[in-house]
């Protein structure tokens, strides 16, 4: 088994890019390997209760379940966070330090920043 | 004794596409017992070549693939 | 070695020929390759430089949801296949480079 951390870093207007980040997710558990999702930088707006069915775009939600039921770890960088004063993040997505981050991180087989 | 053939669970993938119909698959067969029958039904043709596939891999049998309309099919897989 | 490469950025982009040049300085060198096209990566299946890859035993898989999504159309020697089979290539290879 691997531990393989994803790593979701831009904005996620305008593009499916995040979403598809987290469609590759849900995907990687699929061979037993244990998935973790950091939400960095502009990343974290992925994981706040935003409303994008307001503007014409799908919401992450099926993806958000997938990952919740599959006992993916789901970590938003508190330091990020706290630059953009975010506060409401979507259940399950926990608030992690850079010392955990940094932890996940070193701690994978696989790091991929989408 | 229990009749094999009578053992065949069923669920409905329509609407679902890559991976939700191979990870909803892959959930289902965990609930049924080795030998017994799974049938899928998928509405997306992808995942008609792609799950039927996956599954072989994981050492499951793929014991058919019926269409059943334009855009219907059922597969009918036996747990390994 | 076994590498693996996914690669998530159509082929205007430098990426696209950073795959292929890697893909093709590691085949010399006698190392396994698999390449995933995922997201926008997945217009690179038209570029001839990877039906040469793939000439040259280099395994290419598509998430065919994406090229669908791009009404991409099947290739020759390229699996249209899904994210499973991206998750066989990270369980199965020695290192795995993502460009996005």
């Amino acid at each position: 088994m691997k531990n393989i951390a994803v790593m979701v870093r831009n904005l996620p207007f305008n593009t499916r890019r995040n979403s598809e980040a987290l469609r590759m997710s849900v995907g990687l558990t699929l061979r037993e390997d244990k998935v973790t999702v950091i939400f960095i930088d502009d990343g974290v707006y992925s994981a706040t209760q935003a409303k994008p069915e307001l503007i014409n775009v799908q919401p992450s939600k099926r993806e958000f379940e997938a990952l919740s039921m599959l006992k993916c770890t789901l970590l938003a960088d508190k330091p990020s966070l706290e630059e953009r004063g975010i506060k409401n993040l979507v259940p399950n997505v926990k608030q992690a330090g850079r010392d955990e981050i940094v932890r996940t991180i070193t701690g994978s087989d696989i790091v991929i920043p989408f | 004794m229990q009749d094999m053939v009578n053992m065949t669970t069923e669920l409905d993938l329509r609407g679902e596409v890559c991976p939700y119909t191979f990870v909803k698959t892959k959930l289902k067969l965990e609930d049924i017992e080795s030998g017994e029958e799974l049938i899928v039904t998928f509405d997306h043709a992808p995942a008609v070549e792609n799950v039927p596939r996956s599954l072989k891999n994981e050492g499951h049998k793929i014991m058919g693939i019926e269409k059943k309309g334009d855009h219907l099919w059922k597969v009918r897989i036996r747990k390994a | 070695m076994k590498l693996g490469i996914l690669l998530t950025s159509s082929p205007e982009n430098e990426n696209t020929n950073t795959v292929i040049e890697i893909s093709r300085a590691a085949r010399e060198q006698g190392h396994a390759v698999s390449i995933f096209l995922m997201y926008d990566g997945v217009y690179n299946v038209h570029k001839k430089e990877f039906a040469q890859l793939a000439g040259n035993g280099v395994s290419i898989a598509v998430c065919a949801l994406n090229a669908e999504q791009r009404k991409i159309g099947k290739v020759d020697g390229i699996l249209f296949g899904s994210q499973y089979d991206h998750a066989c290539i990270a369980q199965g290879v020695d290192r795995l480079i993502s460009f996005g």
